[in-house]
């Protein structure tokens, strides 16, 4: 039971750190940073949009387009990482997924690449 | 040999159905030219398989009757089921290729004369199928070796006749006609099929081999009827005899045959003469080792056929259309068959039934004849002085006749006197009393037979002018099977006495038809008084004379006796009332139940609770369940997640 | 470390052929000029597809395991897929014309179903949960694009959108069922559940059994089960017929092949505790498919319904495999529900390259109403298409009667007679809106002509299917040979 508990403590420091630094932001924000507010920044930040019109409306799906195409890459590097770390242990197996995976992801950037996904206009 | 006999009508009949259904049906009306030429092949294909099939069944008649062969054929087990085992046979013995011959070459006479009779009927190849697969049905009924394919022959013969009776199906008369048959014929079918469970019952077989030789040691057996202990073979025999009168047309069940008429006449002499209709008599010979057993049987069956032939008779005399006429000459005739079974004179029986067969086909061909060069008309009352328009026909028809009237030395003349002889002979008062029927009968077929001739073809003609214009003689095609039946009316009696019921008769019959030893009937027939035997002969001629009185010299006699005796001709023009009696007692109330049943018992409550209410219900259902599909993602959703959440409480309730 | 050396790759071998493929594919369409790009990979695809089904039937016998054992290869598998490439190759092959009339020509459709069908055969060939979700999941992504693949039409956009949060919702009850079953049992290997469930002699905790509920659930919804249905009318009627075509069958079939093995597999000691959830999904299925198409008009929706009751009867012969502790009784109801889905195959095929050929003035129709009067202008097709509704209703002889026959007789052999009984029952009602079809067809009177011309490739698949469903009855034995030796590879080990 103790050696349980004992090896979730890490979990418990994280868990005790997030919500320190959640309390801590808002409120050094509140105390340090000059208070001028407008209306601007009063609205919440909503990627471009006004947070209170109505929901219909149009918008360019480019910049879904590009945030989706962020997001593969992005967790691509999330793989990465980890892989990176233990290539030692995981043997040639391990490499060559990472390559497979790779490979098909290049595949997929060749193909938004041919259709014109990157391109703004 | 024996297969193709029995089979070959079959091809030709499916051939011909094939034309008539799928053939025909692709020609396109005005193409009369194609229309022609399958009629023409399906006419070729039936008459040439039945031909072919007669020429078979005189090889094997041949081979069993002359040559002592047994000619039993096995075609394949049919049912196999506990201790109910039979097979397809076909029975080779003298009695079944007997019947298989007279079927074959009377079929296939009448089959050649339909080419003639029906040449302006629009649909031909259907006409011929039904006849050849009747001609099937009828083989196999004669030629089977158990009661159960004798079964199927009976009842195969029965739809065909239903077929052939409503052949023109645009006439209602000849819709009421063919419903009539069947239904009447539907009531004796099941006293015959009782019969054949009772049999089972008694023998635990079916087949004609055990059950003959059981016979004997099941004599003394009874049998609990409606708790009530009977005698076993007389119950068999009673309820088989009932089969035999609806087939047969005995008094009481005789109602439907008049009204058959209503078919084609070719069928009316195949079918309603010379061969379906005496399957009864047939099959009362065939179960001649247990009819043997049972005096309380043949009694019944010698009083029904003596009453038969004298009702018959007398309704006959009136009667104005001239099928009707032989009609009811069929049913009396039919009864002095069964009255000769009855005493035991069972090959004198069959004998008449060989000669009737050709001298009825033939005078109903003739009649044919007739009503073809009439147009159509069957009056009498509209016919006269025709024998010098159609002489062939006439004096066919004379032929035929004089052979039905049992004139020397015509055949009808040896088969009727013997069974009169042999009613006599068997010594009894059931005897007696079928001995002066008959006679009584013989007089008066004698008289009709004139009658007919003299209305029809003598004196000043009655018809209009338009259609005495069209009167010609038939056509070779037709005249020609009326000369070979012709032939067969002179020739088949004195030929073939000897062998039917004198002194070959042991020989000829081997052990196909069983007579006890104590029914003398038929020996002393051979030794009756000297009137007796000329007594027929007399009566018949007597009948003739008063014919010829009545209609030829003296005109206004029959109108003069018909206003003298209405109450008396009424009776007899009316056939003894049968038809309104069975109407009151039998049709009305039948129809009454079934108007009840109908719109109380079907519409109401079947109907409303059953298809209608179910269909009903289905429809709700539907909308039910199609109105769940609202469209709407999130009621989708929830129902996912209720079925989750039933499925799991179900586990855990009904699970742990 | 198992997963540390390089794994034998054989067993996968139509696996990795398939998805080099589809990633040349791709890069053949993407390459290629605008003009015939969508012909061309069309046909490739076809191609790879068919060139698939020998990679796939080079296992004839025996159970091969890879990838750690997370992959496995047997003649069940065989049996499947062989079933799924077929039906997903004629769904290309009868999407050409209809690409062409809708305006909706894109070398994506054929890459896509090809990567569907990757999809399937893994989760097929999965002998372990997480590898079960993957192609689960690859499938599925694949199929929610395709069902909106007609992007200017709100109705097909609508379909895959449904598709795709009720999939998501599906998706997210197996994994939950999955994680609890992992939580309990502590393993995702089939072959190790299959131990253990086997050595607990059907004791085990509640955790696991409502993790097999929800495990349940989530493959009911792919094989558009009751409850769990909802989807089907809405998302078969939206989507471009040859993708409903597909729908229909290919990941259906897939499903039900994966329900079999996870159901059979590693819970198959557990039948009794999930036979009455079968039965149960098995009987509203029937029930619904029956009842709900009566009153439709639209003939896709009609066989949406039709095939959710379908997969009712098929799931008959689940209910029968659940019986545990006789195995015989097990194989033979497995081997009834194989059969029906390879006869639901070319039923479905056969009907609905009909409804593909449905147009008039060069616009696809799908009214049942348009139908009318095709006895007189079309003879040819309103025959063929009788035959399919006749099959489908269950009149003898033809092949969908003998399959409705295999799997009440083994409802009959397990002694599940009321399920047997609601089968017919519910079979008799649906055999009416089937026969309606060609009531209309050849009784009522005729609106406007529907087109005529029908191309090479479907008069192929309509003879074919056709053939096989009137002629099944004289010789059914290359299906039912291949279902029983299917069948003796999940029960032999």
């Amino acid at each position: 039971m103790e050696n349980l508990l004992v090896e979730y403590l890490p979990i418990l420091i994280f868990i005790g750190l997030a919500v320190g630094l959640a309390v801590i932001i808002p409120i050094a924000s509140l105390i340090i940073v000059p208070q001028k507010p407008d209306a601007e920044k009063l609205s919440a930040y909503e990627c471009g949009f006004d947070a209170f019109e109505d929901a219909r409306i149009k918008f360019d799906v480019r910049f879904y387009l590009v945030a989706i195409l962020f997001i593969i890459f992005d967790l691509e590097v999330a793989f990465l990482f980890p892989w990176a770390v233990s290539l030692g242990t995981i043997g040639v197996f391990g490499f060559w997924s990472m390559v497979v995976f790779l490979g098909i992801l290049t595949v997929g950037f060749i193909y938004e690449w041919r259709k014109g996904a990157l391109e703004w206009e | 040999m024996y297969i193709a006999a029995v089979f070959l009508p079959l091809i030709g009949s499916l051939i011909a159905g094939m034309i008539a259904f799928v053939a025909q049906g692709a020609v396109r009306a005005e193409d009369t030219e194609r229309k022609k030429r399958l009629d023409l092949a399906s006419q070729l294909i039936t008459c040439g398989a039945m031909l072919l099939a007669s020429v078979a069944a005189i090889l094997v008649f041949i081979a069993v009757v002359v040559n002592g062969q047994n000619g039993t054929v096995e075609l394949f087990t049919w049912v196999d089921s506990g201790s109910l085992e039979f097979s397809w046979e076909l029975r080779g013995d003298t009695l079944a290729v007997l019947m298989v011959t007279m079927v074959t070459v009377v079929s296939s006479m009448i089959h050649i004369y339909s080419i003639g009779y029906m040449s302006h009927d629009g649909s031909i190849p259907r006409f011929m199928g039904y006849m050849g697969l009747f001609s099937f049905f009828m083989l196999m009924l004669v030629s089977a070796n158990n009661l159960v394919q004798l079964f199927f022959g009976w009842e195969g013969v029965g739809l065909c006749s239903y077929l052939l009776i409503g052949f023109w199906y645009d006439r209602p008369s000849a819709n009421a006609a063919a419903i009539k048959a069947f239904v009447v014929n539907r009531i004796g079918d099941f006293g015959f099929a009782l019969g054949i469970f009772a049999c089972f019952f008694l023998f635990d077989s079916v087949s004609y081999d055990t059950i003959f030789s059981e016979a004997a040691a099941k004599s003394t057996a009874t049998m609990n009827v409606f708790s009530g202990e009977f005698h076993a073979l007389t119950i068999i025999c009673l309820l088989l005899f009932l089969g035999a009168m609806g087939k047969s047309a005995q008094l009481g069940l005789h109602v439907w045959l008049p009204d058959a008429m209503e078919g084609p006449t070719p069928v009316s002499a195949l079918i309603h003469a010379a061969t379906m209709v005496t399957a009864g008599v047939f099959m009362v010979a065939r179960m001649s080792p247990l009819f043997e057993y049972s005096d309380v049987a043949l009694t019944v069956v010698t009083l029904i056929g003596a009453s038969t032939a004298i009702f018959a008779a007398t309704v006959g005399c009136v009667q104005n259309d001239i099928k009707r006429v032989i009609a009811y000459s069929t049913v009396s005739q039919l009864g002095y068959m069964f009255f000769a079974l009855g005493v035991s004179a069972y090959s004198a029986g069959m004998f008449h039934l060989i000669t009737h067969a050709f001298f009825k086909a033939l005078l109903f061909l003739g009649a044919g004849s007739v009503i073809h060069a009439m147009s159509d008309e069957q009056d009498m009352r509209k016919m006269g002085g025709l024998y010098k328009l159609i002489p062939a026909t006439y004096v066919l028809m004379w032929i035929g006749s004089l052979a039905l009237a049992g004139i020397w030395p015509f055949s009808g003349f040896f088969s009727k006197d013997i069974i009169l002889e042999a009613a006599w002979g068997a010594h009894t008062g059931i005897g007696q009393y079928a001995f002066w029927l008959g006679i009584t009968a013989a007089f008066l077929t004698a008289f009709y037979s004139w009658r007919l001739i003299i209305m029809t073809f003598h004196g000043e003609s009655r018809a209009d002018e338009k259609t005495l214009a069209h009167v010609h003689e038939s056509p070779k095609v037709m005249i020609l099977p009326l000369v070979v039946l012709a032939l067969g009316a002179l020739f088949v009696g004195i030929l073939s006495v000897d062998y039917f019921v004198g002194e070959h008769t042991v020989e000829f019959w081997k052990n196909s038809i069983f007579v006890l030893d104590t029914h003398k009937a038929l020996e002393n027939a051979h030794h009756v008084p000297i009137w007796v035997k000329f007594l027929p002969l007399v009566v018949g001629i007597g009948g003739i004379a008063l014919a010829y009185l009545m209609y030829m010299f003296a005109p206004e006699l029959p109108k003069a006796l018909a206003s003298g005796f209405q109450r008396t001709y009424q009776f007899l023009l009316n056939k003894w009332y049968f038809d309104e009696l069975y109407d009151k007692i039998f049709v009305k109330p039948a129809f009454y139940l079934g108007r009840g049943f109908w719109k109380a018992g079907d519409g109401l409550l079947i109907d409303g609770v059953g298809p209608d209410g179910v269909a009903a219900a289905v429809q709700h259902l539907a909308r039910r369940a199609a109105a769940m599909q609202s469209g709407y993602l999130y009621h989708y959703a929830f129902a996912m997640l209720l079925g989750v959440a039933f499925l799991v409480t179900w586990f855990l309730v009904a699970g742990a | 470390m198992p997963l540390a050396t390089l794994p034998t790759l054989t067993p996968a071998l139509p696996e990795i052929f398939l998805a080099i493929a589809s990633m040349l594919l791709l890069m053949l369409g993407v390459f290629s000029s605008e003009e015939n790009n969508t012909r061309t990979v069309s046909y490739a695809s076809v191609l790879v597809l068919i060139v698939a089904i020998p990679f796939v039937g080079l296992v004839t016998e025996g159970r091969t395991v890879t990838f750690g054992g997370a992959f496995v290869t047997d003649t069940f598998a065989v049996y499947i897929k062989a079933l799924v490439l077929v039906s997903a190759a004629t769904a290309i092959i009868m999407s050409k014309d209809y690409l062409k009339i809708q305006g909706i020509e894109r070398f994506e459709f054929p890459v896509l179903i090809v990567l569907a069908t990757l999809g399937m055969m893994m989760m097929i060939s999965a002998n372990d949960l997480i590898a079960l979700y993957l192609g689960l999941e690859l499938q599925s992504l694949s199929l929610y694009v395709i069902a909106s693949f007609q992007r200017d039409s709100a109705r097909s956009a609508e379909a895959g959108l449904k598709y795709f949060v009720l999939g998501a919702l599906a998706s997210g009850l197996l994994l939950y069922g999955m994680s609890m079953i992992y939580g309990f049992a502590g393993t995702t290997s089939f072959d190790t559940l299959a131990n253990i469930f086997h050595d607990a002699h059907g004791h085990v905790s509640v955790g696991v059994i409502v993790g097999i509920v929800f495990m349940l659930a989530g493959l009911a919804f792919k094989v558009s089960a009751v409850p769990f249905h909802m989807w089907t009318p809405d998302v078969y009627e939206g989507a471009p017929t040859p993708v409903t075509a597909l729908f229909a069958v290919a990941p259906k079939i897939a499903a039900m092949g994966l329900f079999i093995r996870v159901m059979v597999g590693p819970f198959g000691e557990l039948g009794a505790q999930w036979q009455q959830i079968i039965i149960f999904i098995s009987v509203a299925s029937m029930l619904l498919g029956a009842f709900a198409a009566i009153n439709q008009t639209n003939i896709k929706r009609l066989m949406a319904y039709s095939s959710i009751g379908h997969m009712g009867y098929a799931l008959i012969g689940l209910a029968v495999a659940g019986t545990a502790g006789d195995a015989a009784l097990q194989a033979l109801g497995v081997q009834s529900m194989l059969i029906y889905l390879g006869i639901y195959m070319f039923m479905n095929i056969g009907t609905f390259a009909c409804i593909l050929l449905m147009k008039r003035d060069g616009r696809m129709v799908e009214g049942i109403d348009d139908l009318a009067g095709l006895s007189k202008s079309n003879p040819g097709l309103a025959m063929i298409l009788s035959i399919f509704m006749f099959s489908m209703a269950g009149i003898p002889p033809l092949a969908g009667f003998l399959g409705k026959l295999y799997v009440f007789q083994a409802a009959i052999q397990a002694e599940l007679y009321a399920l047997a009984v609601i089968g017919v029952l519910a079979s008799v009602v649906g055999a009416y809106y089937y026969i309606r079809i060609i009531k209309v067809m050849y009784f009522d009177d005729p609106v406007d002509e529907l087109d005529r011309g029908i191309s090479l490739e479907m008069k192929a698949i309509l003879v074919v299917t056709g053939v096989v469903i009137v002629f099944f009855v004289f010789y059914p034995v290359p299906l039912l040979t291949g279902a029983e030796s299917a069948t003796a590879a999940l029960f032999h080990k």
